[in-house]
């Protein structure tokens, strides 16, 4: 090209270059301390902007957020961040991972007046804590079962994925360890311990007529439901209130007689945390009625573990229907798995989408 | 390892400058070569080399589990054999895209320096790289809407003939080659371009005025002459796209399953970097394996 | 053959713009979920001028991308004047060793960045943001420019300078500006590698400090709005327009062009 773009591209780019890096010079890692920093998953219930608003306005705490898009990538910022990081948002079967490195430091109940409604059998779940001692508050719990569209027969069984009646119209959640949960459960086992994994890899690969796509966020299921591209899938209740409420689409959720998948996500605070009591103080705010039912009945969100919270939802509310309860009986929590048994999962889901894919 | 032909240019004529004063031509040299092999040492080939370790351990060591050295992260094609369906699948469709951006692009090169001349080319130019500048996963996801049943393309489709059945073709390896294809086109489009924009007229002139044929102007002038760059925008093309895994996850749907998306998914849901690791230093050593042998062919080819 | 060729390019744009177009579209649709039939809407416009966190990402984007041009263009063309113009021993291993950072994965490289950063007390931040930021970009300038290298004769240099110049003088009066296409070229692509990194900004940016692909690849888990569509849209449009101005008002300065 031309002498045009040499000499004035390059003096754009030197001014540019002069403002950049005035503009690093800032002090960009000055924590007042005022502030804490969360680390979850983005649009997670922590960063809703009228609650941050609300709870700065009520303690002067400043919410700063980081995000992560896999656990594991949690985990590494984690221990390659000390210092960084206030309160972490983690799922029970990682929790005890990050207690046994000792990343997590003890919570002092007596600083979240909330728990003391959170129900008893989060609070002593074995994942939130080490000999006794808690290291997570309990705040949300959830299940990953079937969403079938309106107007289909609902399925009772996690065979209905297998069915022909639904050649090509099935979505997979590309998790490995949910779906391999899913195998179990279909083949009758434990789905934290399967002891029959060719049944399970067998079940699994007995669906491969039926599964259009695998999707791998929330945002890709929502535009391919819309699209009708397929019409039963592996969905989370959560997900499936807020796209049901805000997106208006025709799904429901639902939990099968083999029951659900289920998880809780605890709020834990780093053993090398700045600010250990706003992240307290901000963790009672993440279980406070007031907060979870505006999330709730506004975005649409999991069910709180505390009791109170969800007592406070109105009768007629989605997300305390989708959330029965009686769910609690009948799904497996999904719980701490040994390195080999969690790498033997992860291998399978290769080899049945290897299989898919042929 | 002999390589020139590889990557960059032969040095041509003599080798340095004639510089008759105090420093030898090899201070200059380093000088030069400092600054960009220092700052990729840093940045890239330490914490590679510390990943490489990783290859060699029984697992991810950021944890207390307790580590080993082991081999077996590297006999994983032996130990999991559809792994092996799953590279050939990726060889391939990185095969089909660089063959297809390279003729494309050679031949959008040719009409760029053969068809347009002056402020046209330089806005053609920009126009043809412009959509690089665009987020890869919005392109990606605006595809889907483009090749979905009922999308652009059916709705276009239809149009034109409205009783047709649908041609779109979402989750299927036509779709990821077709997005892989529009990521990397504008690569071999500029590469082509810097090659053949220096190209002197009058050759072709002179050719066309002893009477030689478009098709002898493009096979046997013009294509020997684009070389240098049909070679920088395959080497551009074809090694990132066997380690892609977003055009295959999101345009594949089922059979979106390549070394990129199980690499992947060691780092981000196994967390079993070793693994992930080895795979993506067998994958290089293919790569280099490859060029390493496309190179000595072309060096025989112009040997000849 | 000319208008064959013409002919051609508007296909291939066609071909090129096809997403680009249906990205714009989308940014004007009502439904979030890019549901049609079309409804036209400027709601997520309304939306992203009211997005502090969005439009700092962009603006954090572009300062980035322009430092990363600059820096990589200028290192990666030394390296490129070495690599084509000199003979040294180890220059193929050289060479080869520009093929790791674009073979292997980002996602892999930039998890390595992070764990070595970390471990080396170079940290997270800006500084480190750059550092791999242009370390991603270099490679591909030097391939670059070594393709623009190839294709011009180093015997002009060395007429120019049995006529007395200098070498640096040779080369920056002779070879430098036959270079610009190349260089050019590659500082855009040096400037689109950063503008679409995000796993080396996931990973090393500070909390609270964010760029555009990081809020785009962190939001498709929930929450991915069409306002990206918009922003998108504007980023294209504004670069589209201060590039096309910059080509209409500069002097006519291809002196190859004969026509």
């Amino acid at each position: 090209m031309t002498e045009l773009t040499k000499r004035n591209v390059l003096k754009l780019m030197s001014a540019a270059l002069v403002a950049a890096s005035a503009f690093a010079a800032l002090p960009g890692m000055a924590f007042a301390a005022g502030t804490i920093t969360v680390l979850n998953w983005q649009g997670y219930g922590t960063d809703e902007a009228w609650s941050i608003k609300a709870f700065t306005e009520k303690t002067g705490i400043e919410v700063v957020h980081d995000y992560y898009s896999s656990e594991s990538e949690m985990l590494t910022k984690l221990r390659t961040n000390p210092g960084a990081y206030d309160l972490v948002v983690l799922n029970a079967a990682r929790c005890a991972q990050a207690i046994a490195e000792d990343l997590l430091q003890p919570i002092d109940f007596s600083k979240v007046p909330n728990s003391k409604t959170v129900d008893n059998a989060f609070l002593t779940n074995p994942n939130f804590s080490k000999d006794g001692t808690g290291y997570a508050v309990p705040w949300v719990w959830g299940m990953t079962s079937l969403a079938i569209r309106d107007g289909m027969p609902v399925p009772d069984s996690y065979a209905a994925l297998a069915d022909p009646a639904y050649r090509g119209r099935v979505a997979f959640d590309d998790d490995a360890i949910i779906n391999v949960g899913i195998g179990a459960l279909m083949t009758g086992q434990d789905m934290n311990d399967p002891k029959d994994l060719a049944a399970v890899i067998e079940a699994l690969k007995s669906i491969k007529p039926n599964v259009k796509l695998l999707w791998s966020t929330e945002d890709q299921w929502n535009k391919s439901f819309a699209a009708k591209e397929f019409d039963l899938s592996v969905f989370w209740s959560g997900g499936s209130v807020r796209s049901k409420r805000n997106s208006k689409l025709p799904v429901t959720f639902v939990v099968p007689k083999e029951g659900a998948v289920g998880w809780v996500d605890g709020l834990g605070i780093p053993a090398s945390a700045p600010n250990p009591e706003g992240a307290l103080a901000f963790a009672n705010w993440m279980i406070d009625p007031t907060f979870y039912v505006e999330w709730a009945t506004k975005v649409g969100a999991p069910a709180s573990a505390n009791t109170a919270a969800i007592d406070a939802l109105p009768a007629d509310d989605l997300s305390r229907q989708v959330h029965k309860a009686e769910y609690l009986k009948t799904m497996s929590i999904m719980s701490a798995l040994p390195d080999d048994r969690r790498e033997a999962f992860n291998n399978i889901w290769q080899e049945v989408k290897a299989f898919y894919a042929e | 390892m002999r390589n020139d032909q590889l990557t960059l240019a032969p040095a041509r004529g003599p080798s340095g400058p004639r510089n008759g004063r105090a420093l030898p031509p090899w201070v200059s040299t380093t000088a030069l070569l400092m600054p960009t092999y220092g700052w990729l040492t840093i940045a890239v080939f330490l914490p590679l080399l510390t990943m490489f370790a990783f290859s060699f351990l029984s697992a991810t060591p950021m944890g207390k589990a307790p580590i080993v050295f082991t081999l077996k992260q590297y006999r994983a094609f032996f130990d999991q054999p559809y792994l092996v369906g799953i590279g050939i699948t990726s060889l391939l469709i990185g095969f089909w895209t660089t063959l297809i951006c390279a003729i494309l692009g050679f031949l959008a090169a040719v009409a760029l320096v053969r068809s347009t001349f002056g402020k046209t080319r330089e806005m053609l130019l920009i126009l043809i790289l412009l959509p690089f500048w665009t987020n890869g996963l919005v392109r990606v996801f605006s595809w889907t809407m483009v090749l979905r049943e009922n999308g652009f393309l059916d709705s276009l489709l239809h149009m034109v003939a409205p009783d047709a059945g649908s041609i779109g073709f979402l989750y299927t390896r036509y779709a990821i080659v077709v997005g892989l294809v529009h990521g990397y086109l504008p690569y071999m489009i500029l590469t082509c371009y810097i090659a053949l924009v220096t190209i002197d007229d009058a050759i072709i002139e002179a050719a066309a005025s002893l009477g030689a044929r478009w098709w002898t102007i493009l096979f046997k002038i013009l294509l020997p002459l684009a070389a240098p760059g049909l070679i920088s925008g395959a080497v551009l093309t074809f090694v990132p796209v066997i380690g892609s895994f977003m055009e295959p996850r999101i345009l594949g749907g089922r059979v979106g399953v390549t070394m990129g998306t199980v690499i992947e998914d060691q780092f981000t849901q196994a967390f079993n970097w070793p693994l992930g690791a080895s795979l993506s230093f067998t994958l290089l050593a293919v790569v280099l394996a490859i060029f390493a042998t496309f190179s000595g062919v072309l060096r025989r080819g112009t040997a000849a | 053959m000319k208008s064959l060729g013409r002919f051609y390019l508007i296909a291939t744009l066609v071909f090129l713009y096809t997403p680009i177009l249906v990205m714009m579209a989308m940014g004007f649709n009502e439904s979030q979920l890019y549901e049609l039939p079309f409804t036209f809407s400027t709601r997520w416009y309304d939306a992203l001028w009211n997005n502090k966190i969005l439009l700092t990402a962009g603006m954090n984007s572009i300062i980035i991308a322009l430092i990363t041009s600059v820096v990589a263009t200028a290192l990666g063309t030394m390296a490129s004047v070495a690599l084509s113009r000199r003979t040294f021993r180890g220059k193929s291993l050289l060479q080869l060793m520009l093929l790791p950072p674009i073979a292997i994965p980002w996602l892999i490289t930039g998890t390595a960045m992070l764990i070595f950063f970390y471990w080396s007390g170079i940290g997270r931040g800006m500084h480190a943001l750059l550092i791999g930021h242009v370390a991603l970009a270099i490679p591909y300038v030097v391939l670059v420019v070594g393709t623009g290298f190839r294709t011009i004769r180093a015997d002009l240099e060395e007429a120019a300078m049995s006529l007395g110049s200098t070498p640096v003088h040779a080369f920056f009066s002779v070879t430098l500006p036959l270079l610009y296409p190349s260089i050019l070229g590659a500082a855009l692509f040096a400037f689109a590698v950063s503008l679409d990194q995000f796993v080396i900004s996931y990973f090393l940016a500070t909390p609270g400090y964010t760029t555009l692909p990081v809020q785009i690849y962190s939001s498709i888990r929930k929450g991915f709005t069409p306002e990206i569509n918009a922003i998108s849209t504007v980023l294209l449009l504004g670069s589209m327009t201060v590039i096309l101005i910059f080509a209409r008002f500069a002097k006519p300065g291809d002196t190859r062009d004969k026509r």
